[in-house]
């Protein structure tokens, strides 16, 4: 077991590591750099020189890249492009604001799924499964961009119940995000309740379908004791990992919800950055990110091994 | 208790009779064009137009016509040869700090702005000046290096925003200056916030507080502006307009202004080397069409002129699309076959594609065959603007002599057609020592008039602004940005 942990961590270690010089190296491939971006028609000559002195970017790539990595191991990022800011208080407050985004989504979203998805699962082929079942297709398929954007007319330009996008600053207090953050709150659950429900929904069909839960009637324990105590726990042990991979996504890939809603969040953060060629900001939001993904799903896979015994042992043999 | 509060309560009244109050928020957004190196340092690459317009003055603003109006110079007059501009300065004018306005301020902010080591780009606007001098409190005295007879002209430029003295290293974030405006707090991010300026020289604002809120992506502005959470918006397209048109919650205002895109044909590269097929590649193109097609209506047509439709030396040339002629143009030089030519464009602004497609078909009709390059939006400016033989440009609305001059002058560091014409250069050096304004119209005419006959840029048209404005707002000006009177905003 702890042999596993430790190599399932080094695994993660290295994924990182293999990450950073990814990220690395495709900033170098971008035509342009920070001083190109910031000087647009000036960038000519000796001005353009200037800056990329001022800046450090004459130096060779290897150099750049060994000095950056060191430096996030020990948790400093350095300052942003201007100078003038640290990296790790920029991210700070971005990444408080998109897990206060992920927290809200997945309070909404996660029993939303379960409770749809366990009905679904249910009452297989009838009438509420079909809704349920193709309300959560469409709500898979349709773009964030197209619902965030259907939404925000419908809820904000015509109605006028809810504010249509987030107008408060990245540093403020988690209260005054209520209620812009209603709208890209819904947006992101419709999607996550979607991947949830659908694993959820088949996980407690097939789980109905099994041996004991047949043993549990034919000796006569009642049905909602079937359901909510031997079908539940085992149909939800598959959700982890989607929930998980959930987290990671709201973490990093709401970049379009975040740009649309202007929610001060990492992935707006990241696309501003990318936008004025902010690259020690990009390379350190994309390291953060994909550390997240990394962390996540570790977790979900520990988790899914201490919750199932089989799996557990799977893995010690292999 | 009663008996106290009674006569404080009625002077209170009184006093609002007297004067209205400054009352309300006005909203409005900024694209955070240069996101963390945003500043309120008015002449650097990254200030927040939205936030200095408010809170910083010109010495020279333009009045609702475009003409050179007082602000903190109440008059100027130049000597016999334009070379030597003296300008009274406002009595009574103070910084937001309460430190009084006066010649010292005027001086530190043109030789701060001077300083080539700043490297700031509103330099080459007022290049000519050198000598800055105070003769009194009140006087300052600009020496030129050459005659420069619209040198009030120049100095309506948006950048120059006289500063305090000696504030240059702190204005970026304080933005202390004269405006009807006053920066309370400063977050290009998020929100800032100016609120009102009781001192202004011209009396109070109409409102108390203004919000410029960091908006990077033009569709959630949009949005904002539609959910109420916004009061203005400058940057509607022409696609938007049905969203804001026939709504009774907004009205839209239509502004011409002097910003145009155009296309740019190096006059020192084969085959745009030769004038004939400089003026062909250009009497190709359908103007009108372009306007509709590219701009859904929303633009004036230029006969290859960058000076601005409301500018009073615009000159009015016909321009009408002449196939014919083109092939003719073609065949003298050679090319009766005609040619093959690339257009480099990128989404770097979104119409350019548009632009060179349309273009592309309407110049196939005299053999001339368009090849439309697209190309990535890093490094526009540094690697296809001005390297490529021909590709798509794009200018915001400068005054008749500056434009000329920043983008034709064969000394001109942006002369992007590298347009090299000892004739021209001429016509622009007398008209700027001509101080009789029918003269000097006369001279920036025929400037334009020479661009038409030999010039290697295609500007096709002048953009019209669209400006999508809650009707709780009142008394917003219908003028550009830069001569719109914040002063006189009014919200319910």
């Amino acid at each position: 077991m702890l042999r596993m942990f430790l190599r399932r961590t080094l695994l993660g270690l290295a994924t990182v590591a293999i990450v950073s010089v990814i990220i690395f190296a495709g900033i170098e491939l971008l035509p342009g750099d920070a001083c190109t971006a910031f000087l647009e028609r000036e960038a000519k000559g000796q001005v353009l020189e200037n800056c990329r002195e001022e800046l450090g970017l004459n130096r060779p790539a290897l150099t750049r890249y060994l000095e950056w990595a060191g430096n996030a191991m020990r948790g400093d990022f350095g300052m942003s492009a201007n100078g003038q800011e640290s990296i790790a208080g920029l991210v700070g407050a971005r990444l408080g604001n998109s897990l206060l985004l992920a927290v809200c989504a997945l309070m909404i979203g996660v029993p939303l799924a379960i409770i749809l998805g366990l009905f679904a699962g249910l009452r297989r082929d009838r009438p509420i499964d079909l809704i349920i079942s193709t309300g959560a297709i469409f709500a898979m398929t349709i773009p964030e961009f197209v619902s965030a954007t259907v939404l925000i007319l419908v809820f904000s330009a015509w109605l006028g119940w809810l504010p249509g996008i987030v107008l408060t600053a990245a540093e403020a207090p988690v209260r005054e995000f209520f209620p812009e953050i209603l709208l890209p709150m819904i947006v992101l659950s419709m999607v996550m309740t979607a991947h949830i429900l659908r694993m959820v929904r088949s996980s407690v069909i097939e789980v109905m379908n099994s041996d004991y839960i047949q043993m549990a009637t034919l000796k006569g324990v009642g049905y909602g004791r079937i359901v909510f105590l031997h079908a539940l726990p085992n149909a939800l042990l598959p959700a982890i990992n989607v929930v998980a991979l959930t987290i990671a996504w709201l973490l990093g890939g709401v970049v379009v919800v975040e740009v649309v809603f202007n929610f001060p969040g990492m992935g707006r953060m990241m696309i501003d950055a990318i936008s004025d060629r902010d690259l020690p900001v990009v390379q350190a939001l994309a390291l953060i990110i994909a550390s997240a993904y990394v962390l996540v799903n570790l977790s979900a896979d520990l988790l899914t091994m201490f919750a199932n015994p089989r799996l557990r042992t799977l893995y010690t043999r292999g | 208790m009663l008996k106290l509060g009674t006569p404080v309560f009625a002077a209170i009244i009184m006093a609002t009779a007297a004067f209205a109050e400054p009352t309300g928020t006005f909203r409005q957004a900024h694209e955070l064009g240069y996101g963390a190196e945003s500043t309120l340092d008015p002449i650097s690459n990254g200030r927040v137009r939205q936030i200095t317009e408010k809170v910083m003055s010109r010495l020279v603003r333009p009045g609702q016509d475009g003409t050179p109006t007082p602000d903190l110079a109440v008059s100027w007059e130049a000597n016999d040869d334009a070379t030597i501009w003296t300008f009274t300065l406002r009595e009574g004018v103070t910084f937001h700090d309460g430190t009084a306005f006066d010649a010292n301020d005027v001086v530190y902010t043109l030789i701060r702005l001077l300083d080539p080591d700043l490297g700031s780009p509103a330099r080459s606007a007022v290049a000519m000046i050198q000598e800055v001098k105070a003769l009194d409190d009140m006087t300052v005295q600009l020496t030129l290096d050459t005659p420069f007879a619209d040198m009030p002209l120049q100095l309506m430029d948006y950048r120059l925003r006289i500063i305090p003295e000696d504030s240059g290293d702190t204005i970026g974030t304080t933005g202390i200056g004269t405006g009807p405006f006053k920066v309370e707090k400063f977050d290009a991010d998020g929100t800032s916030v100016l609120v009102a300026n009781m001192d202004y020289w011209k009396g109070a604002p109409g409102v108390a507080r203004m919000e410029v809120i960091g908006i990077p992506d033009a569709q959630a502005r949009l949005q904002a502006l539609l959910g109420g959470q916004l009061d203005m918006e400058r940057g509607i397209t022409a696609q938007q307009r049905v969203m804001l048109e026939g709504s009774d919650r907004f009205t839209l205002q239509e502004i011409p202004t002097g910003n145009w895109s155009g296309l740019v044909f190096r006059t020192d590269v084969e085959p745009y080397s030769d004038p004939r097929v400089r003026k062909a590649v250009r009497l190709v193109a359908d103007r009108q069409d372009l306007v509709e097609l590219v701009l859904g209506g929303g633009g004036v047509v230029a006969c290859d002129t960058p000076v601005a439709p409301s500018d009073q030396y615009r000159t009015v040339l016909s321009c009408e699309q002449d196939i014919e002629g083109a092939k003719a143009l073609l065949s003298e030089a050679g090319y009766p076959d005609g040619i093959d030519i690339d257009v480099y464009v990128s989404t770097l602004e979104s119409i350019w594609p548009t632009l060179a497609v349309a273009y592309q078909a309407q110049a196939a009709e005299a053999g001339i065959r368009v090849n439309v390059v697209q190309t990535p939006t890093d490094g526009y400016w540094s690697q296809v603007w001005m390297s490529k033989d021909a590709f798509a440009t794009r200018w915001n609305e400068r005054p008749a002599d500056q434009v000329l001059h920043e983008v034709w002058h064969s000394s001109a560091k942006w002369n992007e057609s590298y347009f090299k014409d000892a004739t021209f250069d001429q016509i622009l050096s007398d008209a700027r020592r001509e101080l009789d304004f029918e003269k000097r119209k006369a001279l920036y005419v025929s400037a334009q008039e020479y661009l038409w006959e030999n010039g290697g840029t295609l500007i096709p048209y002048h953009v019209t602004r669209l400006v999508g404005v809650s009707s709780r707002v009142s008394n917003l000006d219908a003028v550009v940005n830069d001569a719109v009177r914040w002063r006189l905003i009014t919200v319910e």
